[in-house]
Order: C-alpha cells, then sequence, then structure tokens
C-alpha cells in the first residue's frame, strides 16, 4: 500500500508539474530533443527495413510498401483524437491551462496525419483496388475524421478571447469523441472493401515479422515525431500566452537568453508563485 | 422537476407560435431544397422514387441546420440565456424542454409533411410510412446535437457556416440509419435493425445532449 501510494503522489506530482505553463516549458526543454531524436532513429531504421529488408509481396509487388507510412498515419489519426479529447476533458475539469494548449496543438497535427492517411491510402488503392476512391467504412470514416479535426480547429479560430475559444474547442473534442465509435459503426453498414485488422486481432497479427517490424518501427517513430511537433508547437503557444507573466518576459530578453532551461535565479523568484497557475 | 419542463415548454411554445414565421420558414426551406434535386437530376421517374427518400433526408437535416442558428439567439441578445445560467433550476432539463419545444416546431412538422413530398418523389406508400417514421424518429436526435453546436456558437456573429461545419459531420450516423431504412424497405428487406440503431441513437442523445448544451452555454457565455 505504502509503496503504491507513494508511487501515486509522485505521478500526480509529476502531472501537477506539468500542468504549469513555466514548469512545462522548462520540462520540455529536455524533452522535446530527445523526442526528437529518439523519431529519428526509430524512423530511419523503419525505413531501411521497410525499403530493403522486408520482402516484396508475393500478389502487390513492390507497391504495397506504402504501407510503412499509411498505417502509421492511420495510426495516429486516431491516436491524436483520443489525446486531444482526453487533454479537452482534463483542461475542463480540472481547468488545466496545459491541457488545453496541447489539445489545441494536437488538432492540426491530427488533421495533417489524417490527409496524409488518406492521400496514401488513395495512392495505395490507384493501383491495387483499381480506384482513387472507393466508399467503404474505413475510408469513410477516415474523412469525416478529418471533417470533425476541421470543425474544432474552425471553432477555437473563431474565438476572438483565448480562454472561450479553448473551453468550447474542448467542449466539441469530447462531444465528438463520444459520437466517433458510433460514426464509425454507422458507416460500416456498407460492404468493406478495405482488408480487415491484419496487426491487432485474435490469433496474433497475420503478417510476416520481416514486414510487421519495420511497421512496428515506422509507427513508433511516427508517434514520437507527433510529440516532438506538439511540444514544439506547444512551447510556442505557451510563450504566446504567458507573454506578459514575468518568467517569460526574463526569458524573452537577450541577457538571460540561455540554449538550456531556465536560468536558476528566476526559477527561484517564482517559485513562490506555484499556487496560482 | 417536471414544474421547470413544463414551465420551459410553455414559454418557448409561446414564444414560437406568436410568430408564425419561426413554423413556416424552416417547412418552407425543407421543400425547395428537396425540390432542387429533381431538377438536377435526369428525369427518371424510377430514379426519383429510389433516391427521394435520401433527398428528403438531406433536406430535413439542412432545415434543421438553418433553425438551430437562431435557436438561442434572441434569449442571448435580450439576456435571458445569462438569467437561466445564475438561476437555481437545472439548466440541462430546462435546455431538454427548449430542444424539445424547438423540435415541435421543426423536426416534428417536417416530419409531418413529408408524406405530401414522396408523393412528389414518388415513393410507393409503404416506403412513406418508414420515412415518417424515420424522420420522428431521428429529428429529435438532430435537434439534441446540433442544440450543443448552436450554444457553443451563440456568441459568435456569424455562427452559421462554423454551425454547419461542426454539426453536419456528427449528423451523418442519424442520416444513415435513416435514409437506410428506406433503401431496406425498399429492397423489401426488414428495418429494424436500422430503427433501433435510430432509437439508440435518440435515447443517447436524450440522456447526454442536455448536459452537453449546458456545459456549452456555461462555456461561451461568462
Amino acid at each position: 500500500m505504502n509503496i503504491l501510494s507513494s508511487i501515486w503522489k509522485a505521478v500526480s506530482r509529476g502531472f501537477h508539474r506539468l500542468g504549469s505553463p513555466r514548469e512545462f516549458y522548462t520540462i520540455s526543454n529536455y524533452l522535446t530533443p530527445v523526442f526528437g531524436a529518439l523519431f529519428l532513429v526509430l524512423s530511419l531504421i523503419g525505413s531501411y527495413y521497410a525499403l530493403f529488408v522486408a520482402p516484396a509481396d508475393y500478389q502487390q509487388g513492390d507497391s504495397y510498401r506504402i504501407l510503412f507510412v499509411h498505417v502509421p498515419s492511420a495510426w495516429l489519426s486516431l491516436f491524436i483524437y483520443v489525446v486531444m479529447a482526453s487533454a479537452a476533458a482534463i483542461g475542463l475539469v480540472w481547468r488545466m491551462k496545459m491541457a488545453f494548449v496541447v489539445a489545441i496543438c494536437s488538432a492540426p497535427i491530427g488533421a495533417a496525419f489524417t490527409s496524409l492517411a488518406l492521400a496514401t491510402g488513395s495512392l495505395w488503392g490507384a493501383p491495387i483496388w483499381g480506384t482513387w476512391w472507393e466508399w467503404d467504412a474505413r475510408l469513410t470514416s477516415e474523412l469525416i475524421l478529418l471533417f470533425l479535426y476541421f470543425g474544432v480547429m474552425a471553432l477555437y479560430y473563431a474565438f476572438e478571447e483565448r480562454r472561450t475559444a479553448e473551453r468550447a474547442m474542448a467542449v466539441l473534442a469530447v462531444v465528438g469523441v463520444v459520437i466517433v465509435p458510433i460514426i464509425h459503426f454507422s458507416v460500416e453498414w456498407w460492404s468493406s472493401l478495405h482488408q480487415g485488422a491484419t496487426v491487432f486481432r485474435e490469433g496474433g497479427p497475420a503478417m510476416p515479422p520481416s514486414m510487421l517490424t519495420p511497421l512496428i518501427y515506422m509507427a513508433l517513430g511516427f508517434t514520437f515525431f507527433y510529440g516532438y511537433i506538439l511540444f514544439l508547437r506547444a512551447r510556442n503557444m505557451v510563450l504566446s500566452n504567458e507573454r506578459k507573466s514575468k518568467w517569460v518576459r526574463a526569458l524573452l530578453q537577450p541577457q538571460t537568453l540561455q540554449p538550456q532551461g531556465l536560468p536558476s535565479k528566476i526559477l527561484q523568484a517564482e517559485s513562490g508563485k506555484e499556487g496560482t497557475q | 422537476m417536471n414544474n421547470t419542463f413544463i414551465l420551459f415548454c410553455q414559454r418557448e411554445w409561446q414564444l414560437l407560435f406568436r410568430n408564425t414565421s419561426n413554423l413556416v420558414q424552416p417547412l418552407c426551406f425543407f421543400v425547395i431544397i428537396a425540390l432542387l434535386f429533381p431538377f438536377s437530376l435526369p428525369l427518371e421517374n424510377e430514379l426519383l422514387q429510389r433516391i427521394g427518400g435520401g433527398i428528403i433526408w438531406v433536406s430535413a437535416v439542412l432545415a434543421i441546420l438553418m433553425s438551430l442558428e437562431s435557436m438561442f439567439r434572441a434569449d442571448f441578445n435580450d439576456g435571458a440565456l445569462e438569467q437561466w445560467l445564475i438561476h437555481p433550476r437545472s439548466l440541462p432539463l430546462a435546455m431538454l424542454a427548449k430542444v424539445f419545444a424547438h423540435w415541435c416546431a421543426t423536426g416534428l412538422i417536417l416530419a409531418l409533411f413529408s408524406p405530401i413530398l414522396c408523393l412528389a418523389f414518388r415513393i410507393p406508400a409503404e416506403q412513406i410510412w418508414v420515412l415518417f417514421l424515420g424522420l420522428i424518429i431521428g429529428t429529435p436526435s438532430l435537434s439534441l446535437i446540433g442544440a450543443i453546436g448552436a450554444a457553443l456558437t451563440v456568441t459568435l456573429h456569424r455562427g452559421g457556416v462554423l454551425l454547419a461545419i461542426i454539426i453536419l459531420p456528427l449528423y451523418i450516423p442519424i442520416l444513415i440509419f435513416g435514409a437506410g431504412m428506406i433503401t431496406q424497405s425498399y429492397s423489401g428487406a426488414a428495418i429494424y435493425s436500422q430503427l433501433y440503431a435510430l432509437l439508440a441513437i435518440l435515447a443517447l442523445a436524450i440522456t447526454l445532449a442536455p448536459f452537453a448544451i449546458a456545459g456549452a452555454l456555461r462555456t461561451t457565455i461568462e
């Protein structure tokens, strides 16, 4: 029990620390390059295996290799939506500034990955299915997901006041996540031309390890790429949102500008204010 | 509890029925949109008969969408909305009543009028009943989900296009099941699965949407 409660305390302390923009900015100083490096390494390894090691498909030849971009983008399009909606819910419930920032910064990235999944799917479909577009369940759901992203972004940018904008956007994101499964279920009505689940299914993946390994590398690499871009965007947004606060002003003054972290003096001066975040 | 619901229904009905244009405008819009389709299609009776149900559903969705924009507008402008927000009465229940009254003025009237449109599209009597049933069950969900969007955009001056962008994707399941019911019935199959799906969506919308509407109003009006 003691161990559990101390773990819980550590987790919640970390959570609360991330909730403060200033703490987030400091921590992200170290995390951003880590995510970037992980993305680079994983996707390079993945690309090497995908392009040179994995064998050609006996039916589709080399054209199937677009899968190593298509599947990770499709996975991220859903993953980012869940992250966005969870962050939005956290922001609404605990009024956490950083949660809104994460939700808002995720939306354009999610929309980009959804477009990428649609575009690569279309390019793949043209030679293999003989059609650029098919009114199939997964394709259509993905397209609707893209419009949900657009809706969330449009709502956010329609408001002039930031606080209202981020909360309105959060409500829509949460409503969307309730309706997304219903949309998917309803859209599955049409007979599906798209192949069924291949990776996560009963009895293990229906894919040889030589193809599955690069796919996993690529999926992980893409996920870290999302984290990397998210951090970059969130750091920008934090600076712009908090531009009137003391620590950002101090940070942006030329003499205190340092490549890593905040100067320790500012951290000490601001440490008395943590409760107000 | 019931008191709030009845009071709000009475208030909304009075407001709606004192100004007849509230009732006539969505209906006119509905009919005109539906009649635009035959002009843009080859004039074949069989084709119109086959796609008529879908056209009527799309027209109903658009008519309800148009009426949603003004749903909270007057109450927001005269300050009534802010009074509801600070009143101890249950806001979700009040919003449920408001949406119910709104549905009576739009969805219900559209559904009641749809058989006449069906005649224009030469839809057989059996499918007219199916369409009517689908509209009666489906349009309340449209109003409930749409009211969330209306609440989110009430403070924006030009919220109309934005409302369409954020709400129309959420309407897709209802459209699929509603229009699917007619297609199914047209090919002679049973319509129960779509009917039950529509009812399930309605049950979900009635229980969850009022809270989302109340939350959205509290978010945008501060």
